[in-house]
């Protein structure tokens, strides 16, 4: 996740308190989708950027996963996003962000 | 007993500077952790501490060598260390060869063990593979998390001074040393056990792994130009408008084979490059210059080679793997001898 981002992520959280924070990602493979939400949980992985060593440990969905898609209006998901749900490698990219949630998701 | 003192060196990017547009800050002192230090120091637990960190911008290092590694050296005497670590720079050529010229200059100059990290392909890891102990990691910061316990790992039983294993025990890129050892079977036994291995398909390990050169030998001279035919291929990432096949603009996993017939030159409506390692715009403007097809139709015209082959080759060579390019050379250049081509020129950027 580029610094910017990890700035802005890092400047929402502190605004609105971690716990009303939810991130949403769409990246397009697990192993992404994984890293960018490790950054937001557990730190940036990489240390470069300004979550380097911050457990902001907020609560992580791909845009994909069920919880995201019962969660917003079904037309605007079928527009939007459905089109990639059906090209992405769903039950990849659920297992990786299962597992980045329960291992450093606090919220 | 007291921790070991380490001095750390990372560049402007893993200091959370900046990247590109920040690459020209010249060296800075930080006392402590900074970046992936806070990963090297978790992982070092009781027996190391980064006492600090040391922050140069790559292209500043590449530019001003000399002056650099004068600088940095007496910031590194000035904390009297027992040890400097620089990286991990993964695939980053510039970051490599500076964690590998500063390492060097620090090992020659103050006499303490030094350590890096980076991919094998790194530019760096072949310039100093043999003269320093580079941990080897993947190609990414992705693999942060790996590498950097294997660092801290080697990085501890240097600093105590302890003898080290060989380089798939301890995770650095083989130097070329060789070193004697005792072993229980003879060598013709040895020898036969292998290669009964080798005949039954039966995975072994050679004790003679042998260098791989780079090496490529110049193809015999054309006889008459006049009569060639010739192709041209590039690593500049020419594609057709619009990049029909979506070759990657860095790190290109396939190549494009495209029909020049009835073009007499490229131009910005019909050609564009892919490539994402170069300021494009001179590129998109006018193609020819990076894929000379405006000058090659002009050489067949006058008649100073046969005909320009009908295709042309293209990648984008920007962080592209040895490997991928070896792969994708090794297809086309058969496409092109059964085309009859009798010489390629490559143009790169």
């Amino acid at each position: 996740m580029d610094l910017e981002n990890q700035n802005r992520v890092k400047d929402l959280a502190e605004k609105h308190g971690a716990e009303n924070v939810v991130v949403v990602f769409g990246a397009a493979e697990a192993e992404s989708a994984g890293l960018s939400a490790e950054t937001v949980t557990n730190g940036d992985p990489t240390f470069a950027g300004p979550l380097a060593g911050v457990q902001l440990g907020l609560a992580v969905y791909h845009a994909v996963e069920p919880e995201f898609k019962e969660a917003v209006d079904s037309d605007v998901y079928e527009e939007q996003v459905s089109m990639m749900e059906m090209v992405l490698d769903v039950d990849e990219i659920i297992e990786e962000m299962t597992s980045i949630r329960n291992d450093f998701s606090k919220y | 007993m007291s921790k070991y003192k380490v001095v750390h060196y990372i560049n402007q990017f893993f200091a959370g500077i900046g990247g590109e547009e920040k690459a020209n800050i010249p060296p800075e002192m930080r006392d402590g952790v900074v970046g992936p230090g806070m990963a090297l120091a978790a992982a070092f637990k009781d027996d190391m501490e980064i006492v600090a960190t040391i922050i140069c911008g790559d292209s500043y290092y590449a530019e001003n060598m000399e002056n650099a590694e004068a600088t940095i050296l007496e910031m590194v005497k000035s904390k009297s260390p027992d040890m400097f670590i620089a990286g991990p720079a993964f695939n980053a050529g510039r970051y490599g060869t500076a964690c590998g010229a500063i390492c060097k200059a620090v090992k020659d100059n103050l006499g303490i063990p030094v350590l890096t990290g980076m991919y094998v392909e790194n530019p760096g890891a072949d310039i100093f593979k043999k003269d320093l102990f580079i941990v080897e990691t993947k190609n990414s910061a992705a693999d942060m998390r790996k590498a950097i316990p294997k660092m801290a790992a080697l990085a501890i039983k240097m600093a105590k001074g302890e003898e080290l294993g060989s380089p798939s025990e301890e995770n650095y890129i083989e130097r070329g040393v060789r070193r004697n050892i005792f072993r229980e079977k003879r060598g013709a036994e040895r020898a036969v056990e292998m290669l009964v291995a080798k005949i039954n398909d039966k995975p072994f390990v050679t004790e003679y792994p042998m260098p791989v050169f780079d090496h490529v030998a110049p193809a015999a001279a054309l006889k008459d130009l006049k009569k060639a035919k010739i192709a041209v291929v590039t690593s500049g990432g020419i594609v057709p408008k619009g990049n029909p096949d979506h070759i990657e603009s860095s790190s290109a996993s396939k190549y494009g084979k495209y029909d020049l017939t009835g073009f007499d030159y490229l131009t910005d409506e019909t050609h564009e490059t892919a490539h994402g390692g170069y300021d494009p715009c001179y590129a998109n403007s006018n193609p020819n210059r990076v894929l000379p097809v405006d000058v090659l139709r002009d050489l067949e015209k006058e008649g100073v080679i046969g005909e320009l082959h009908k295709y042309f080759y293209t990648t984008v060579g920007n962080g592209t793997s040895v490997g991928n390019a070896v792969k994708f050379s090794k297809e086309y250049a058969q496409e092109l001898l059964a085309d009859g081509v009798d010489g390629v020129i490559m143009t790169s950027t």
